[in-house]
């Protein structure tokens, strides 16, 4: 008998720190800006701080990057204002967010990607980030017509060739890659990558569905190898020359080269940016953005942090850890984008590739882009 | 003790702990059927299209995915089992626990590890290229591929084959293999006639959780451009933006999955192997000598090298390269979060198995079984669509206590429990009771029922006889499964990522951060912390396993 009421103390014991485990959790973060009543002082002291309001922000966020969270700690040296993060993928995240509905403790939603972007407006989960400053900051191509998101950083999804293989002249447009004359020569990762979805989407966009379709057919045909690994994956692939040209972004060029592994290095000296459609409609620009939930608690401290973000300091700290393009054009860019020039981008109404961006899954399902 | 009076007439009847068991079971199938739910809804316009593209190529690709890694792991676990069971020799000790290491890494980070190092920038063609000054074809490094994913999820799951079959030879098949050598039969034959019909509950045990990882990864086959079943769940979600077609297509595999082992289960348990004696003496070992010697210790080391030691290195030299700027304070606290984590839900977890196998031991229906298949389904879908299954249920908790939290004065109208890390314990004991449950259920099949019998025979209670007997005669398996169960949760992705509460970072998810940016180099720090902590848990395990044996 002895050993079952050990038992049944142990269970009860594993309960009560389970409990108190969530009590503590549950209880910090979490200010009500709105509404201060007494029962919510009296169960203050609990609190990490326990100096009254602890000022903050929470933050659902699928950018998953150091630079992210060193603009975070910067934010909240400068203000006082603490920034938590719950990290998950974007649908993950704007699921989240409907389902929790009115209580929802998040006050941004932060990702990359217009489309999501624009799937979060459209389930009803942002509201507009009414400040000048924002919109002094970020040109209005980077904003949602409604203000319910606006970009804080843009990477181009580009054409890059083998140096020693293809003379850039070669090159025009995402268009032409599709033609026979690169045949067997073509590299592109999976069509499960968001960056393939969003590029599609913004054909559908531009050219209409039946030549996006005839394109994303040519593009299938032209594959050197089926489809696989990331972006840096493509180049290295150039580099091995099992192809000659890849569609990829322009950051992780930059990344490969401050690899700290040489032959990555390698391999991204001897590949060339290429941006394409220049005389034609822009090169594809992929956006990372940030929306102010509907149902934010702490709306003030959030506006802050997008302002923060979207300033010259936040902007230039977030492009020279990675390598994406600032919205701001204050913003001191590393010296490898000012070296590859300005140059002309899709002009396209970003919360247009969410509403495509069904039709391009179903394309690229259909042309058996893996 | 006056407190536990009514805790004490509850025990007198005997059908107490099918009560738990039962109640325990529909808590934790909550989000499931949530999810299976979803077979019974209208389809929508999508549906069309995902069946005419998506459906049955991508079924058959899961399908290959999961007979090619099955066999193998069957092939490799069963083999390696058996000579660590049965053989002496060299370097047996150390390979009888090494064997179990690759299960400390994550089967992602391995694709990841094993894409980078076969690359044209890879430290293999590197070699081949520079020092060797020979460029061969790309196509013989092409690991980025089906056979590629079949090496991969075999080289890292196998050991679930490995632990629950070995542990079985160990314990229990000493007396029938003892006979048959005595009887002058050749050791294959032994093998192949006596070993694996008895050992066929503990291998389908451990492949049955092979299968369940294979078939709910998405990490290994999106990385590979594989079009699996599961590819067709986040295309549907995460392309075409249709939960509820996703949720579908989860459940389709949910039922998929539970009807074929239910039908293995009813087939089998026409086979029922209990011992005639009431000795259970270890399995003596016979020393291997000369080539057979040294071809199993050979066979081991390539194993274990490609298992675990070459893509450990791989990470070890990345890490060296990077660990200056990934490495700072904060790896202290992902270290206690995950520890802490983990504990909590490996006792939750390891409670609801104990009981839910005793009682389907014991309560011996149809009902039963299907009960206990069913807390099974947790392990069978993706986590990130598990993970919606969960949040649904936790968020109407907190709707339904929203008057309680009022009058606790923590303001109504909040999510107090979905903020918590009860959420994601919840979801690690659903998600992985599967695999805690049948290295139980292996342990119980292993002592059969002869002393539970005897005791309840002699007038123990159901309770009594429990403690008394048969948790000293599972002590192995349960530790066992707290092992496995620490190990799936330490490398858990998809749930940790949605269900945590803010500022909760995991070494997994610290992992997932860099690789998820194709950083694979940054990601080898947090990588090589997990499998560390997978490591100690192992030798943890060995040395109690060693200091019962003696």
């Amino acid at each position: 008998m002895k050993k079952v009421t050990i038992g049944i103390i142990l269970l009860v014991m594993a309960s009560l720190v389970l409990m108190t485990g969530c009590g503590s959790n549950a209880t910090n973060n979490t200010t009500e800006n709105s509404e201060p009543n007494a029962a919510n002082d009296a169960k203050k002291p609990e609190d990490t701080e326990g100096s009254g309001k602890e000022k903050v922000v929470n933050v659902f966020t699928a950018r998953h990057y150091d630079v992210d969270s060193l603009l975070y700690e910067e934010f909240t040296k400068q203000t006082g204002i603490k920034v938590n993060e719950i990290k998950g993928t974007a649908e993950e995240l704007v699921e989240r967010l409907k389902r929790e509905g009115e209580s929802s403790e998040a006050d941004l939603f932060v990702t990359v990607d217009g489309g999501v972007l624009n799937y979060a407006k459209q389930n009803d989960v942002l509201q507009p980030i009414e400040s000048e400053t924002v919109k002094q900051n970020v040109p209005e191509q980077w904003r949602d017509k409604d203000n319910n998101w606006v970009g804080v950083a843009t990477r181009a999804r580009v054409i890059v060739y083998a140096k020693d293989r293809v003379k850039p002249e070669e090159l025009s447009t995402y268009e032409d890659l599709a033609t026979d004359k690169w045949k067997g020569k073509l590299l592109a990762r999976s069509s499960t990558s968001l960056y393939n979805q969003s590029l599609v989407a913004s054909f559908v966009e531009l050219n209409g569905e039946q030549k996006t379709e005839e394109w994303a057919k040519g593009i299938v045909n032209n594959f050197a190898r089926g489809p696989e690994g990331g972006d840096r994956d493509q180049a290295k692939a150039i580099a091995a020359k099992v192809g000659d040209v890849a569609i990829m972004n322009t950051y992780y060029v930059g990344q490969m080269l401050n690899s700290k592994d040489a032959e990555e290095v390698k391999v991204a000296e001897n590949i060339g940016v290429f941006f394409p459609n220049q005389d034609t409609t822009g090169t594809h620009l992929n956006i990372s953005g940030v929306g102010l939930t509907k149902h934010t608690k702490n709306k003030e401290n959030a506006i802050k942090l997008i302002e923060f973000l979207t300033g010259k300091e936040g902007q230039t700290i977030l492009t020279q850890g990675s390598f994406e393009f600032p919205v701001n054009q204050a913003a001191e860019k590393p010296e490898l984008l000012t070296a590859w020039g300005e140059f002309k981008s899709q002009q396209i109404d970003y919360a247009k590739l969410g509403d495509h961006n069904k039709k391009a899954t179903e394309i690229l399902n259909k042309v058996g882009w893996k | 003790m006056n407190g536990f009076a009514w805790l004490r007439r509850l025990q007198r009847r005997s059908n107490t702990w099918m009560v738990i068991s039962v109640i325990g079971a529909l808590v934790a199938l909550l989000p499931s059927l949530y999810i299976l739910i979803g077979l019974f809804q209208k389809p929508n316009e999508n549906w069309q299209h995902i069946q005419q593209f998506m459906l049955k190529d991508y079924a058959l690709q899961s399908l290959w995915l999961v007979l090619g890694t099955g066999t193998l792991t069957v092939m490799i676990g069963v083999t390696l089992a058996w000579l660590v069971a049965a053989y002496e020799f060299p370097l047996r000790r150390l390979f009888s626990w090494a064997f179990v290491l690759p299960l400390a890494i994550p089967p992602y980070i391995a694709a990841y590890t094993y894409g980078s190092m076969l690359s044209y920038t890879g430290s293999v063609q590197v070699f081949m290229r520079n020092v060797l000054g020979w460029a061969p074809d790309q196509k013989y490094f092409d690991i980025m591929s089906m056979k590629g994913a079949i090496f991969v999820f075999t080289m890292f799951l196998f050991p679930y084959v490995y632990l629950i079959t070995r542990s079985f030879f160990e314990k229990q098949s000493a007396s029938f293999i003892e006979n048959a050598r005595l009887l002058g039969k050749n050791p294959l034959h032994i093998f192949f006639r006596v070993v694996l019909p008895l050992s066929q509950p503990a291998i389908m045990g451990g492949v049955s959780l092979v299968a369940f990882e294979v078939l709910n990864d998405f990490g290994v086959t999106k990385h590979f451009g594989i079009q699996s079943f599961t590819t067709a769940i986040f295309t549907t979600w995460f392309g075409m933006y249709d939960v509820d077609s996703a949720i579908r297509l989860a459940a389709w595999l949910m039922s998929v999955i539970i009807g074929v082992f239910l039908i293995e289960r009813l087939l089998r348990k026409r086979k029922k192997y209990n011992a005639s004696t009431s000795r259970t003496s270890p399995l003596s070992r016979r020393r291997l000598r000369g080539l057979p010697a040294w071809a199993a210790c050979g066979f081991g080391a390539v194993i274990v090298s490609l298992s675990f030691l070459i893509p450990v290195l791989q990470l070890i030299v990345w890490a060296a390269w990077t660990y200056r700027d990934v490495l700072n304070a904060k790896f202290a606290e992902l270290l206690v979060n995950t520890l802490s984590v983990s504990a909590l839900s490996i006792v939750a977890l390891m409670l609801h198995a104990v009981i839910a196998a005793n009682v389907n031991r014991t309560g011996r229906s149809l009902f039963t079984l299907v009960l206990s298949k069913l807390i099974s389904m947790g392990y069978s879908v993706p986590g990130a669509v598990l993970s919606i299954g969960v949040l649904a249920v936790f968020i109407s908790f907190d709707e339904q206590l929203s008057g309680v939290y009022g009058w606790l004065g923590l303001g109504e109208g909040k999510l107090v429990l979905s903020m918590s890390l009860a959420m994601l314990i919840f979801a690690y004991v659903i998600r992985f009771l599967a695999v805690g449950y049948n290295a139980v259920e292996a342990g119980f099949e292993k002592t059969g029922n002869r002393y539970t019998e005897a005791s309840r025979l002699l007038g123990f209670g159901m309770t009594r006889t429990f403690f008394k007997v048969d948790l000293p005669l599972i002590k192995g398996a349960v530790l066992t499964g707290c092992i496995l169960t620490f190990m799936e949760i330490v490398k858990e992705l998809p749930l940790t990522l949605l269900l945590r509460p803010f500022n909760f970072d995991t070494l997994a998810t610290k992992a997932y951060q860099y690789a998820s940016d194709e950083q694979i180099h940054q990601a080898s720090v947090p990588s090589l912390f997990i499998i560390g902590v997978g490591m100690v848990s192992v030798f943890f395990y060995h040395w109690l396993g060693e200091k019962n044996s003696q």
